[in-house]
């Protein structure tokens, strides 16, 4: 699936064997989006001519040369990444520290504000939440470009279906006021 | 029965796909949508007086919206698509029969836009467009969190046909498909349904197709 970070757009993508790893979003052939290509076994191919990647960035494959071993200077860019808590991280550069411990809470699901991060925590302050129950929720917010922030909903590992959908939906009216407050330039 | 069909058309594709996932054989009549506008012409006016296509011709029947041609087709050879007919079932296949609609109106016009050059407001469409596209994820998200992968049930229904080539295409338009994992998802469920078949602009799942092995000389 394709994600932005600091670095830059990449491909992220989970191997047959179930390992997460980051690859620049840009096949070294012809510029195609990786995002936008399919995982086979451990690697990630091109939909455009199927040049082959490992989660390393290096070239397994080029089919239209099949008896090539593909030399080690054709490679794609990586980011490490790291998962816990059901949460996945990539690091920009070596990463400093290990990602922080999100115990208690499960991921709900992400979605994206056309509204600036400064705009989102103004919402969340400003909400009473529909879903205010005993109930955790946590937000983990992302900036991405244009002004957008990526809203990654957590929710009390013990909450009900029915809790869960009610935390969808007050995802949506939380998205609703920052880009409300985005457009009236409030935050 | 006769499919008047184009081949760049999302609700053409939408009868192709339901027929190929139903086993239906259709006879394929192409339009020359664009740019001969022969869905104008006297005698398809005289078939369906809206001058849209798809029509489906079977017999003395002639159906002229798709979600009637979906339903047509899944009643005839595969009345499963139909859902169960628990009420709560019925009910979503039908509010996302209706909501089918918007995507046409708000996605689908945004590609006309974009690839034919049709006049309208691009802005407003591709709002409407993502609007649309909110409201699919969160049904989609909710569905999920109910143990289901489809928009009605946990298998495809018409509902799902009905929705998914515009959907798909949004990018055609000019909208991005990325902000929305769990309409990726379905989508993917889709694509990989046995007997699904593509149409320009949505393609199949690669990775359920065993690795080409050429060897060295063959080409």
């Amino acid at each position: 699936m394709p994600a932005r970070t600091p670095a830059g757009p990449i491909a992220l993508w989970r191997s047959q064997s179930g390992r997460a790893a980051a690859s620049a979003d840009r096949c070294p052939h012809r510029g195609m989006r990786l995002s936008h290509g399919f995982v086979r076994g451990e690697a990630l191919s091109c939909i455009y001519h199927g040049w082959s990647y490992a989660r390393t960035g290096n070239c397994l494959r080029i089919p239209a040369h099949p008896g090539l071993t593909p030399p080690e200077t054709i490679r794609v860019a990586t980011q490490q990444v790291k998962e816990s808590d059901g949460v996945i991280w990539v690091a920009v550069g070596e990463p400093a520290v290990e990602p922080p411990r999100l115990e208690g809470v499960v991921p709900l699901r992400s979605l994206t504000a056309h509204a600036s991060v400064a705009a989102v925590e103004a919402a969340t302050d400003a909400l009473v939440w529909q879903a205010q129950t005993s109930r955790k929720i946590r937000l983990l917010l992302v900036p991405q470009e244009d002004d957008q922030t990526l809203i990654h909903v957590l929710v009390d590992d013990n909450s009900s279906p029915s809790e869960r959908i009610a935390a969808s939906r007050a995802a949506e009216t939380l998205r609703r006021l920052a880009e409300d407050l985005q457009t009236k330039g409030i935050a | 029965m006769k499919l008047y069909d184009y081949v760049l058309s999302p609700s053409c594709y939408k009868v192709r796909l339901m027929a190929a996932l139903t086993g239906v054989k259709l006879e394929i009549r192409p339009v020359d949508f664009h740019p001969g506008a022969e869905h104008r012409d006297p005698e398809f006016l005289a078939l369906n007086p809206a001058g849209s296509i798809p029509i489906l011709e079977d017999g003395v029947l002639i159906l002229t919206e798709s979600a009637a041609i979906l339903a047509y087709l899944a009643s005839k050879t595969a009345p499963e698509w139909l859902g169960s007919g628990a009420p709560e079932e019925v009910a979503r296949i039908q509010q996302w029969l209706s909501f089918a609609h918007r995507l046409t109106s708000s996605l689908g016009g945004a590609r006309l836009h974009e690839m034919l050059l049709r006049p309208g407001d691009i802005g407003a469409l591709q709002a409407q467009g993502i609007a649309a596209l909110r409201e699919l994820e969160a049904g989609l998200v909710e569905q999920g969190l109910r143990g289901m992968r489809f928009l009605a049930s946990d298998r495809p229904t018409v509902a799902d046909i009905a929705c998914f080539p515009y959907v798909a295409l949004a990018p055609d338009g000019g909208i991005p498909l990325d902000p929305y994992p769990a309409i990726r998802l379905w989508s993917r469920a889709i694509r990989g349904l046995e007997n699904f078949i593509e149409m320009p602009g949505i393609h199949r799942l690669h990775e359920l197709k065993s690795e080409p092995n050429v060897e060295p000389g063959d080409a």
